[in-house]
């Protein structure tokens, strides 16, 4: 994001604009990161309110050291959706995407859009913690490899690997949804 | 010695193709390069990348996830609140809440809708989305859904509200309000998309396996034939019940609900007939999904 940083600096000094202007630009992206973590509409609307709580509560101790303004947001969301993963009762939870974008308010295709959507999380819950991990903050947050190794604490590397292994898993999981939907 | 050079041999190849799969995805994600662009890049690696990229295409949806604009709305509300009140109290002990997990949220509502008083909630169950006490009844769901510990029962559930939310597009678009019409065909769409997933076969066989034996659907007025549950300690054999029986209310609200919202088309006012259109349409889309999940027999 352009001029993050001067936006940050002047958050941390108290201005709630600034703070504002933040809070609009990652709103979006940390709640599809925690929905598409957590397979939950309910649960992420709760958890995206609490990140944003919580870096306002604790932006004024934020400090560039090595770490961006959005992978430091982004692993406030990570501890809270760790925390609910562990605490969370075992049932099957779905979400489902109100809005669909790219749809063009066409009813069959947001329909499809929607079970598309919900086959994806479905599949990406049978990943493991840091397959999910990765593919979340790729593809729901948007994030490059360089970002998502800082906010993993790993080696860009390992992340690498860390992708690869998770798309081999993920097709296989889609492939099994197919197979049953199309049976169905 | 061979099977160490081997091995690292191993490694490099390996890392060499966790880089351009990385660099296609790159291509993929943020300058809208196709699968075929990617591949005449690394011919040597088509085979192995085209599955792993046509995963990622299908993967990148996820980026059409929103939040939906109710909760938008109440959220920026919320954070400008708590941003006033940071002006006020500097010390934030104010935010200094840990994350809740859901049952503590449902607990506080239920908590909220006591105070609201059992006057004000059997008000808000029969209220409209433009009406005050809306957010009340949409709560009050909310916390019916939280308690019930089934896929069939949340599918039931989900039904009679399909049902709701039907009767208030029609009665937004007798007030012409196109708005309203708009958001509850959203939730329309919700509620029958939670049934398409929730009745399919795994759904409901995973949760013979993971329901609490004693789940009790929470039981309205829209759907009677859910009132009749069968008895008995042969829990899977209910739940097929439940979900055949589940299977012919989704039949027949289709049919009644598809008429009904058609025949207002006549009579409603005309700038609120495009939206009614759209929510005819998803309504028509959404039950025939949710239909196409009972195809299959456990």
């Amino acid at each position: 994001m352009p001029g993050e940083e001067s936006l940050v600096q002047r958050a941390k000094q108290g201005d709630r604009e600034a703070f504002a202007q933040l809070y609009e630009e990652y709103f979006d992206r940390i709640y599809r990161y925690i929905a598409f973590k957590t397979g939950d509409r309910v649960e992420a609307e709760d958890m995206t309110q609490q990140v944003f709580l919580n870096a306002l509560d604790a932006i004024s101790s934020f400090k560039w050291k090595g770490i961006s303004f959005s992978a430091w947001l982004y692993r406030i969301a990570h501890n809270l959706v760790v925390d609910y993963l562990r605490k969370k009762p075992k049932r099957a939870a779905t979400l489902v995407s109100e809005s669909p974008a790219g749809s063009d308010g066409n009813p069959q295709l947001m329909a499809e859009h929607s079970l598309d959507i919900e086959r994806l999380l479905s599949a990406c819950q049978r990943l493991t913690e840091p397959q999910r991990q990765v593919i979340s903050l790729r593809f729901a947050g948007e994030l490059p490899i360089a970002e998502v190794a800082r906010i993993m604490g790993k080696s860009q590397g390992a992340v690498k690997a860390l992708q690869h292994s998770a798309i081999v898993a993920l097709r296989k999981a889609l492939l099994g949804t197919d197979e049953e939907v199309q049976r169905i | 010695m061979l099977c160490v050079r081997h091995y690292w041999e191993l490694m490099r190849k390996s890392r060499e193709f966790d880089n351009i799969l990385d660099e296609c995805l790159e291509s993929l994600l943020t300058e809208g390069a196709t699968v075929e662009q990617c591949l005449q890049r690394f011919p040597k690696h088509a085979d192995e990348l085209k599955p792993l990229l046509e995963t990622a295409l299908a993967t990148r949806k996820a980026s059409t996830i929103k939040p939906s604009p109710d909760f938008r709305d109440r959220a920026r509300y919320q954070f400008h609140s708590a941003l006033q009140e940071m002006g006020r109290r500097k010390s934030g002990v104010f935010f200094r809440w840990g994350w809740q997990p859901r049952w503590a949220t449902v607990a506080a509502t239920v908590f909220a809708l006591f105070l609201a008083g059992g006057s004000t909630v059997a008000a808000a169950s029969g209220s409209m989305p433009d009406d005050p006490l809306y957010p009340i009844k949409l709560a009050t769901e909310r916390v019916q859904l939280a308690f019930t510990f089934s896929a069939v029962g949340e599918a039931e559930l989900h039904a009679k509200l399909a049902d709701k939310r039907v009767a208030e597009i029609i009665h937004m678009a007798k007030e012409n309000k196109p708005e309203q019409i708009e958001r509850t065909a959203q939730r329309l769409v919700t509620d029958l998309t939670k049934i398409a997933l929730l009745s399919s076969p795994r759904e409901v066989t995973s949760s013979i396996a993971m329901a609490p034996a004693a789940e009790e659907a929470p039981v309205a007025e829209e759907a009677p034939l859910l009132t009749q549950r069968a008895g008995g300690g042969k829990e899977a054999h209910d739940k097929v019940d439940r979900r055949a029986r589940l299977k012919e209310i989704i039949m027949h609200q289709a049919d009644n609900n598809t008429a009904r919202l058609h025949a207002l088309l006549e009579t409603a006012p005309e700038s609120a007939k495009p939206a009614l259109q759209r929510a005819i349409a998803l309504s028509e889309t959404g039950y025939k999904k949710a239909l196409e999940s009972f195809r299959e027999k456990p």
